[in-house]
């Protein structure tokens, strides 16, 4: 009896906050990022009832309090997923009806998903959960926490797909020209969901594949002022200057090994040209690993390292309206941290523990561990 | 010497003023001058003279070329098929800037073109005249809405299938035969008279159909078989008879053209003719003869030959006037073919498809006599940009 | 009213547009300044010539897996590396390159980099179908770039990935002017098979014809055993046979005379008898039949001889352990083992036998291939952990997934695998594994150098290769005299 106490004492995370009660605690890091290229060494963060009251350094941090966590490796703020389908167990998508303005992913995710648990386990704390792009109108995205009980924004962005994927050749509409005059003619009398896009209230998706897809949706969007984000557009880099007048951000991946190079290089011109850019997934049909691989693989490819972190925090944050609240480790903002073996921005590193709302959840059962589900 | 010419090169990407001199330049106005001058300042003939060198030195000089029969958008996503008639569509919303099509035709010598809807449709919408090298989409825009594009024949036919058993997509439609095309036509034509009176009967694209039957925009049908020309023909004759409007037809792919030249001389105003090619098998199973053109000319009706978007090298249309003029066309007009007479058929002849002052720098720059099987396009300007540098290619 | 030109807002380049609406591989800087303005850049032109002597120095020079030099230097004379140390000194006017981080240049152990489009899959290929007849070697000279600019400076390469008889593979060097056909490496590396791989056609194979598929390679190991013993059977039959008849013709040969001269006495005698003389005949043995060429049996003779590696491609432990079990009385054959996603069921009887496992550490989505199940990228460290030889390769699905292989084995460096065997696992073991230790996978005196030269540690995002080296030749950054 007393060895079964010991080995379950033994398999308790050393990290865990012994029974604290309520999410307050004192996080003491070897490393910490902050934001950006800004990492500070022995930094510490203040975690009152789920919110973060201090992230800095050791000198700035006054008095610790009772409950403090050690961590040896790296922590930051918990990663954004700017696009997913995880939790829509496939239901993403109405495919008899083009126009499906006021669908709302809310009304179908399932946020107790083993999906959200997968991305937990990669250091997701957040994700924007979109619909298919195979829709003119495909609906209305939802943000939510990986903790599988908060919902960040029931409506996130109205999903737009300007993709030659969201036209059919046998049912209306069959042609860019058509799917725009809808577009045009819901923003000219609008109702509903479309009024509050074009009051400016909510920002739309905007999902785009080749080049003149692309300066069609960019086109859309700056005569009728509408904010947000192209999905995927590959090659947007070489259409760069024209995203940042219309004050677009860019969605990209997920890049998986042996994404083509122009692609990636895209992606760094992007980054150069100053449009914010984004990481987002496809998952549960693709791993969800692939957030920091796609990160990885675009530093590599020349972007700089501090938009690359930026593109799985804040930045995707902001691209999600939920940047004030999550993103960052910074006074006011949510307590979303994860603890990493290493620097997050490096595929070197794993999670080691999982914070959301400042209470630690279960993060095993990733790329990391075997089972498909 | 390759260094120095490489760098040059390189240097003059947005050059848009130069002098460029020739053994012959064929002005398109009836004038041909021997060691003439063109001089270019700021993307516009300055000057067409005798006498003087250039920076840039060839054999002979002609205008641009103009393509009236162009396909460069993005194929079966370009047009509306939900509806046969669509003529408030525009197919210059669906152009692909990224082609590589476009640096092929303006390399070949083809500097103004006109995109067309695809024959798929009845009445597919509205044609766009573009310029096929420039800095920005609305730059490059030289006419929109040009004209009124439609097709008779069996392709608008094609995708249709009747209802037998239950329908399950739209292609479940009229029409299904050639009968039927002309029915979409005649009825088009018809609820857009009858909307004039009553406002109730209006509908998408009622106004462009009106303003084609005012005669105000032109009204292009592709026709290649002569019964489709006759239907073409038939349709705005008797339009005309009824009163209910005069259309101004130019017949696309006027292949057959050759059988019956009358009707065109009595009610068309102009035809574009495809291709000519190896065999005279041609498009909706027509035979376009060699003499077409020859034919044609001689009765007095304005023609403009055409590339038909082919992909084909020997079916660009810097090949065609060649072809023509081995059927027996006389070389001023065949120069006439792709140069003014587009013009004048699209409506931008103020701007293009001569070599006078004022007009816009499109100009085609030949190792040879024009048109020759030994000749080749050596130099390209577009705007006056250079799009195919002489000093690069092998004279 | 409508107006009429969308974009009337919007420029559409054309000069800055690079290279087709297709995608194609550009390096990063054609995007910017688009092809015309870069006359210079000619495909497959010849990198910048290589100084005759180069030194590289480095703040760690790791000469291999385990011997880490601080502050080393490397001396490539001729291609060739003729001093390696910490105190070499350098002549007047010598071209040094400088580096954070120097090593041997990376293997790819299972790649699919260069196969000829339809070689990759085909089904009807045999065993003895050779990876240098598969190679394409007009492959674009820009993906060969990008994967020597990531630090890939071999493949090794089999035809018909997944297929049931996968052909002989080869070892290539990467180098974007010269032809495989110069830079191979070893042209008969491995041999290779794959068992329970379904190869994405959506059919799902069931468990007797996985099975199946074990019994039929060790069967086909067990024909190429006995293959090998008739052929050497054959062989000193054959030896005998020749000798037998070598030692009669020298018997013969000797006792000439005398036989001449008893046959002439047998002749007269039976002369005076009355008889019939008949000569004494000899007759030679049958001559022993040569066994039946049988080119797949060749092949399997040959890894049971354990002169080719058998490289099979195996994910369950159910057929593993099949595979293992029925294996073991082969003891000449050299077997390895890739993909063994549950490998970790059986690592001690991979790590008795000493077999080397050939990993690929991607992540996996839901849709996984069903051999995929139990892959984890935790697999590499596992199987380290017990015991076990791993290699890393980029999975021979996609050809270019070998630029991404730093990044992958920073992905199994990250679940556990210590630094130091991610290392040799991409060097020093594929080297050992199919016989190029004598040219590949270290820094050592005498070889044509691989080299690469970086900024950071090999596995880190940020970390961006600055010189590569491949036969000694510089294919990667420029050095000015």
């Amino acid at each position: 009896m007393l060895s079964f106490l010991l080995a379950a004492a033994a398999l308790a995370p050393a990290n865990a906050p012994a029974a604290h009660g309520a999410d307050t605690f004192t996080l003491k890091a070897a490393h910490l990022r902050l934001y950006g290229n800004k990492v500070v060494d022995g930094g510490v963060v203040k975690v009152e009832k789920g919110k973060v009251t201090y992230a800095g350094d050791a000198k700035g941090a006054g008095e610790l309090g009772p409950d403090v966590i050690e961590h040896a490796g790296w922590a930051s703020a918990g990663l954004v997923a700017a696009r997913t389908w995880s939790g829509l167990g496939g239901e993403g998508l109405e495919p008899k009806r083009p126009f499906t303005a006021e669908a709302r992913a809310a009304d179908v995710v399932a946020l107790g998903h083993a999906d959200f648990a997968r991305a937990r386990a990669e250091g997701i704390t957040t994700m924007v959960v979109a619909l298919s792009p195979a829709n003119v109108a495909s609906g209305i995205t939802t943000v939510v926490k990986t903790d599988g009980e908060t919902t960040l924004a029931r409506d996130g962005h109205l999903q737009l797909g300007l993709s030659s994927q969201a036209l059919r050749t046998n049912r209306f509409p069959t042609s860019y020209t058509a799917a725009i005059e809808l577009i045009e003619a819901e923003l000219a009398k609008p109702t509903g969901v479309w009024e509050r896009v074009s009051e400016g209230k909510l920002s739309v998706y905007l999902d785009a594949l080749s080049r003149d897809e692309i300066q069609r949706a960019v086109a859309l969007a700056s005569e009728h002022k509408l904010t947000g984000a192209l999905l995927r557009a590959p090659l947007a880099g070489e259409l760069a200057g024209e995203i940042k007048k219309a004050g677009l951000a860019v969605v990209v991946g997920p890049f998986g090994p042996g994404e083509e190079a122009r692609v990636l290089a895209s992606v760094a011109a992007l980054g150069r040209e100053r449009v914010p850019v984004a990481f987002g997934l496809e998952s549960p049909t693709s791993p969800e690993a692939l957030l920091r691989v796609s990160a990885a693989m675009c530093v590599r490819a020349g972007l700089d390292p501090a938009q690359a972190w930026e593109g799985l925090t804040t930045t995707a944050a902001s691209v999600a309206g939920v940047g004030a609240r999550v993103g960052k480790l910074a006074a006011g903002c949510d307590a979303d941290i994860v603890l990493w073996s290493g620097d997050p921005l490096q595929l070197t590193s794993k999670v080691e523990g999982v914070f959301i709302g400042g209470v630690q959840h279960e993060s095993k059962g990733g790329a990391g561990h075997g089972g498909a589900h | 010497m390759a260094a120095a010419t490489l760098a040059a090169a390189g240097e003059s990407k947005d050059q848009t003023s130069w002098t460029i001199s020739a053994e012959r330049v064929y002005t398109a106005t009836g004038k041909v001058i021997e060691e003439g001058r063109v001089t270019v300042e700021d993307g516009k003939i300055r000057s067409v003279s005798k006498g003087g060198s250039g920076d840039l030195e060839c054999y002979a000089i002609t205008p641009g070329l103009i393509d009236l029969s162009v396909r460069i958008e993005r194929d079966l996503a370009s047009i509306e098929q939900s509806r046969e008639i669509t003529p408030e569509k525009r197919i210059a919303d669906a152009l692909d800037w990224f082609d590589e099509a476009w640096k092929r035709e303006a390399r070949s010598g083809v500097t103004s073109v006109m995109i067309n809807p695809l024959e798929r449709q009845v009445v597919g919408g509205l044609s766009v005249v573009v310029k096929t090298a420039g800095e920005s989409a609305q730059k490059r825009t030289v006419k929109a809405d040009s004209a009124l594009y439609g097709a008779i024949g069996s392709a608008p036919s094609q995708s249709n299938h009747p209802a037998f058993g239950r329908p399950d997509d739209f292609y479940s439609r009229r029409p299904t035969t050639r009968m039927g095309v002309e029915w979409e036509w005649r009825k088009a034509f018809f609820d857009a008279a009858m909307a004039r009176e009553d406002k109730n009967l209006a509908g998408p694209g009622t106004l462009e159909l009106q303003k084609a039957l005012a005669g105000d925009l032109p009204l292009c049908i592709q026709a290649w078989t002569t019964q489709d020309i006759r239907t073409a023909v038939f349709l705005k004759e008797e339009l005309a008879r009824e009163g209910l409007g005069k259309l101004r037809l130019v017949v696309d792919a006027a292949a057959e053209a050759w059988k019956e030249p009358e009707l065109l001389v009595r009610s068309a105003t102009a035809a574009i003719l495809p291709p000519f090619n190896a065999t005279g098998r041609s498009g909706d199973g027509s035979f376009f003869a060699l003499d077409t053109a020859k034919v044609l000319a001689e009765r007095g009706v304005t023609i403009a030959l055409s590339g038909h978007g082919a992909r084909a090298a020997s079916e660009r249309l810097c090949y065609q006037p060649g072809h023509a003029m081995r059927g027996g066309l006389a070389f001023d007009a065949a120069l006439a073919a792709v140069t003014i007479n587009p013009a004048r058929i699209a409506g931008i002849d103020k701007r293009v498809g001569s070599l006078e002052a004022g007009k816009d720098a499109d100009l085609v720059l030949w190792s040879g006599p024009p048109f020759e099987a030994t000749s080749a396009v050596i130099g390209v300007l577009v705007d006056g940009r250079l799009v195919l540098d002489p000093r690069t290619q092998n004279k | 009213m409508r107006r009429t030109t969308r974009y009337a807002l919007l420029p559409a380049s054309w000069g800055a547009a690079g290279p087709g609406a297709s995608a194609l591989l550009a390096i990063p800087s054609l995007v910017a300044f688009g092809i015309a303005a870069l006359p210079s850049l000619v495909l497959g032109d010849e990198p910048a010539a290589t100084p005759k002597d180069l030194f590289i120095r480095a703040e760690q020079l790791h000469v291999r897996p385990g011997r880490v030099l601080e502050r080393g230097m490397l001396w490539v004379h001729e291609g060739q590396i003729v001093a390696v140390g910490t105190d070499i000194k350098l002549p007047e006017g010598a071209v040094v390159i400088e580096g954070k981080v120097v090593c041997a240049g990376f293997i790819d152990s299972w790649s699919a980099f260069a196969l000829e489009p339809n070689a990759q899959f085909d089904d009807r290929a045999g065993p003895a179908t050779r990876a240098v007849d598969a190679v394409d070697s007009y492959v674009d000279v820009r993906h060969e770039r990008a994967l020597l600019a990531a630090g890939i400076t071999s493949v090794r390469l089999q035809p018909t990935v997944g297929a049931r008889a996968g052909g002989v593979g080869a070892v290539l060097r990467l180098h974007p002017s010269k032809s495989f056909a110069e830079t191979t490496v070893i042209a008969d590396a491995c041999s290779a098979t794959a068992i329970g791989v379904s190869r994405g056609d959506g059919r799902a194979l069931d468990v007797f014809e996985r099975v199946s598929a074990v019994d039929r390679v060790i069967g086909a190991i067990a024909d190429g055993h006995a293959y090998l013993v008739e052929t050497n059977e054959y062989r000193h039959e054959l030896a005998d046979w020749e000798k037998k008849i070598a030692d009669k013709q020298k018997e013969l040969d000797d006792g000439f005379k005398k036989a001449k001269k008893d046959r002439e006495k047998a002749q007269t005698e039976a002369k005076d008898k009355g008889n019939e003389f008949k000569d004494k005949e000899y007759k030679e043995d049958k001559k022993p039949k040569a066994p039946r060429f049988d080119e797949e049996k060749e092949i399997y003779a040959r890894i049971a001889a354990g002169e080719l590696p058998l490289v099979v491609e195996v994910h369950r432990a159910l057929e593993l352990r099949a595979l293992l079990a029925g294996t073991k009385r082969f003891d000449r054959l050299r077997l390895v083992v890739a993909g063994a996603s549950e490998a970790a069921q059986c690592a001690e009887l991979l790590a008795e036998r000493r077999i080397p496992v050939i990993v690929w550490p991607v992540p996996m989505g839901v849709q996984r291939a069903p051999e995929y199940r139990g892959a984890s990228l935790a697999l590499a460290a596992e199987l380290d952990h017990a015991g076990i030889e791993v290699l890393l390769g980029s999975g021979a699905m996609d050809p270019l997934a070998s630029r991404d292989l730093p990044l992958l084995a920073a992905l199994a460096v990250g679940h556990g695998l210590p630094r130091e065997t991610a290392l040799a696992a991409l060097t020093t073991r594929p080297a050992r594994v199919f016989d190029v230790a004598d040219k590949l996978g270290t820094l050592e005196l005498g070889r044509s150098a691989d080299v690469l030269v970086l900024d950071g540690d090999p596995f880190a995002a940020t970390t961006s290769v600055r010189y590569v080296l491949s036969a000694g030749e510089l294919v990667v950054g420029e050095v000015k005299k």
